[in-house]
């Protein structure tokens, strides 16, 4: 096994791709090594109150999806049942926070592989329009998680019930009309990433992603496939297996037995017929087609989320300035087991806690995104190498990286 | 010649380094540095002397601890980036709880396979010459030390609370309705976002260089339990030399 010395450079966390070639069989395994945080036992003994923004600090790049797993989590734990109002606010959230988080990805970690330079900062001396497109896209999805939250990274309002304190209606207004603004931006995003040229490769496999019967899948919901799966969030542990290696500090999660895709493909994949209208319009003639088993058109399929994601924030953002009220914060009726599920950037996130009769939490589990994928990418990586097998090792670690990258994994929050 | 600059990334969340692409990145950092390693922006890193080295995350491996060893002997100029580098982070908390026990719980009988260590602050383990602190930084505060760095200029602290920013932003004060609020206690300049959306103060930005920690406790047992007081100060600075000595540091 050849074992680089080097982290695997643009992406989040630290891991690194190892593989060999023995009587002409490739052995490959994902390293994941970044440092373990132990999340699950210091938010043990904490109030219920503060855990949503503990949870949070789990990643810096996705930080609203684990706000409101948790805060979902705990309301469900404590007999919580939210508003309309509150969960479209949340809606708004995630929304920005995929947009923010995939224009990163997109523009400052994959785009590199594909324009032929060695970094944002070889980026922008080459391609300043797009980074400074990409900056626009950014700056208006914090505003985003920032008016409802109360900051962009590391939101600090939300409680179980709902939030500490509600946006301005002339906040929200701005914020539609701002959305409007950067909508060409996203769509430009989405034609930069459809004129690039993908590694042709295919293998099926199972897509995972959340759905609450109306939206596309965005916050709360139940698990489905592909394959045929359709449970209830609070059934995940019957589904979804954790397995410790030992060449990792990140869990590898299968179900029956196997890996499985969760993230921007598996979502346009499942339900690509929810898109919103310019998204939809996009898709329709894209060079590129969707469902796709070609794991690096995740890229692409981040880009036409981008576009939903702003379209969906535009639909929230005017409704609510015109329709906020203030509500009562409904409040903790009794302890007990809650599961929370939404979507991440990088796809399904499940948070559980057990929460005694006075709001402190007793027991706590995570199930992150990239921690669902880390199967699926070993297995991808191995078809892919195998499929290479003849070409010089250091294209065949190129390649393996950029497959790695294409997943946008996040591997602060694998480990966590 | 261009300033060159480093950005390492230990255990940590990243949301410290996201903030620095939140700053006034393009305009300022890219076009008057040259990032000779920063590998969540690049694919090529050249390891040389480094005019400044932001360091930002914990050190939980023995290899992180030797990581940040050599990036010190590489380095004129160290700054300790967020609260993690500066205070520990809120990883430290496992610190309180027992580091083995904390593993077990995650890991199970794997917990000897993976290996996490007790949590000290950066400036326990090398010298560093300036933290920007925060959970997460605030973008402002890493403009002005570029800033001042690349006029050649020492930057200076902040010597105000948290208070004197939540203030200017005419919130109503906690204490004075009885919740408790780490306000008074802690580092100001961020701007106090989390009282200006209705949650108190929780000190993530670690304490004042002289924080009245006599005054904010006894103000404070008036109002909450120990319990209370001490998730108040063990959590995203809980390394911190004055907030781990709440209550004696016990567990």
């Amino acid at each position: 096994m050849i074992i680089y010395d080097e982290y695997v450079t643009q992406i989040e966390g630290h891991g690194r791709v190892c593989f060999d070639i023995k009587d002409g069989k490739v052995e490959v395994r994902l390293e994941i090594l970044e440092g373990s945080r132990l999340f699950e036992s210091l938010l043990r003994g904490r109030r219920a109150d503060e855990v949503p923004q503990m949870s949070s600090r789990i990643c810096g790049v996705c930080p609203v999806p684990h706000n409101l797993a948790a805060v979902q989590a705990l309301e469900n734990g404590m007999g919580i049942e939210v508003s309309e109002q509150t969960k479209m606010l949340r809606r708004l959230m995630i929304s920005s926070q995929i947009i923010v988080s995939h224009a990163l990805h997109l523009y400052v970690l994959a785009a590199a592989d594909y324009l032929g330079v060695k970094g944002v900062s070889e980026l922008y001396a080459k391609f300043p329009e797009a980074v400074k497109r990409c900056l626009r896209i950014r700056s208006v999805g914090n505003r985003g998680i920032e008016i409802v939250g109360g900051r962009a990274v590391h939101p600090v309002n939300s409680i179980p019930g709902g939030f500490a304190k509600l946006p301005l209606k002339k906040d929200l207004e701005k914020l539609a009309k701002d959305y409007e603004a950067i909508l060409n931006d996203c769509v430009e995003t989405f034609n930069l990433f459809a004129g690039l040229k993908y590694p042709e490769f295919e293998r099926v496999t199972e897509y995972l992603a959340i759905d609450d019967g109306k939206h596309f899948p965005a916050y709360s919901g139940r698990l489905i496939t592909n394959r045929g799966l359709n449970v209830e969030a609070k059934e995940y542990r019957k589904h979804i297996t954790e397995v410790f290696k030992p060449y990792s500090t990140s869990k590898f999660c299968l179900i029956k037995g196997h890996g499985f895709h969760v993230g921007a493909i598996a979502r346009i994949n499942l339900f690509k017929e929810r898109l919103n209208p310019v998204a939809k319009e996009l898709l329709k003639n894209s060079p590129i087609k969707f469902p796709s088993d070609n794991p690096f058109h995740n890229n692409l399929a981040q880009t036409l989320e981008i576009v939903h994601y702003a379209e969906e924030a535009i639909k929230i953002a005017e409704e609510l300035s015109a329709t906020l009220k203030d509500e009562e914060r409904p409040k903790q009726r009794k302890g007990g087991t809650g599961v929370g599920v939404v979507e991440a950037p990088r796809g399904t996130l499940i948070h559980e806690y057990t929460v005694d009769e006075k709001g402190v939490v007793k027991e706590a589990n995570l199930i992150i995104p990239t921690g669902m994928n880390t199967t699926n990418i070993e297995e991808d990586l191995y078809t892919l190498l195998t499929a290479n097998i003849d070409k010089p090792k250091e294209h065949l670690k190129r390649l393996a990286e950029m497959l790695f990258r294409a997943y946008d994994p996040c591997l602060s929050c694998s480990t966590h | 010649m261009k300033p060159k600059i480093a950005i390492f990334d230990l255990t940590d969340c990243e949301g410290c380094e996201v903030q620095v692409l939140n700053s006034k990145f393009v305009d300022r950092v890219l076009a008057g540095v040259e990032f000779t390693h920063f590998r969540l922006g690049q694919r090529v890193n050249r390891w040389e002397e480094f005019d400044v080295a932001f360091i930002e995350g914990a050190a939980i491996t023995s290899h992180e601890l030797e990581l940040v060893k050599k990036i010190r002997e590489s380095s004129k100029f160290v700054v300790a980036l967020g609260s993690c580098a500066c205070f520990g982070g809120i990883a430290a908390i496992n610190n309180f709880i027992g580091v083995n026990e904390a593993k077990k719980y995650v890991y199970g009988e794997n917990a000897d396979k993976v290996e996490t260590l007790y949590i000290k602050p950066l400036p326990e383990i090398i010298k560093v010459d300036f933290m920007i602190r925060g959970c997460p930084i605030v973008p402002e505060d890493f403009d002005r030390l570029v800033s001042d760095l690349l006029a050649g200029r020492i930057p200076r602290e902040h010597t105000r609370p948290v208070c004197m920013d939540c203030k200017s932003k005419g919130n109503p004060c906690f204490l004075l309705e009885n919740v408790e609020c780490a306000g008074p206690v802690t580092y100001g300049g961020c701007g106090a976002p989390c009282p200006s959306a209705g949650m108190p103060c929780d000190g993530c930005r670690g304490p004042l260089e002289e924080p009245q920690m006599n005054a904010e406790l006894e103000l404070l047992k008036k109002i909450a339990s120990k319990d209370d007081i001490i998730r108040l100060f063990r959590k995203f600075a809980p390394m911190a030399p004055q907030f781990r000595e709440v209550w004696g540091g016990e567990r």
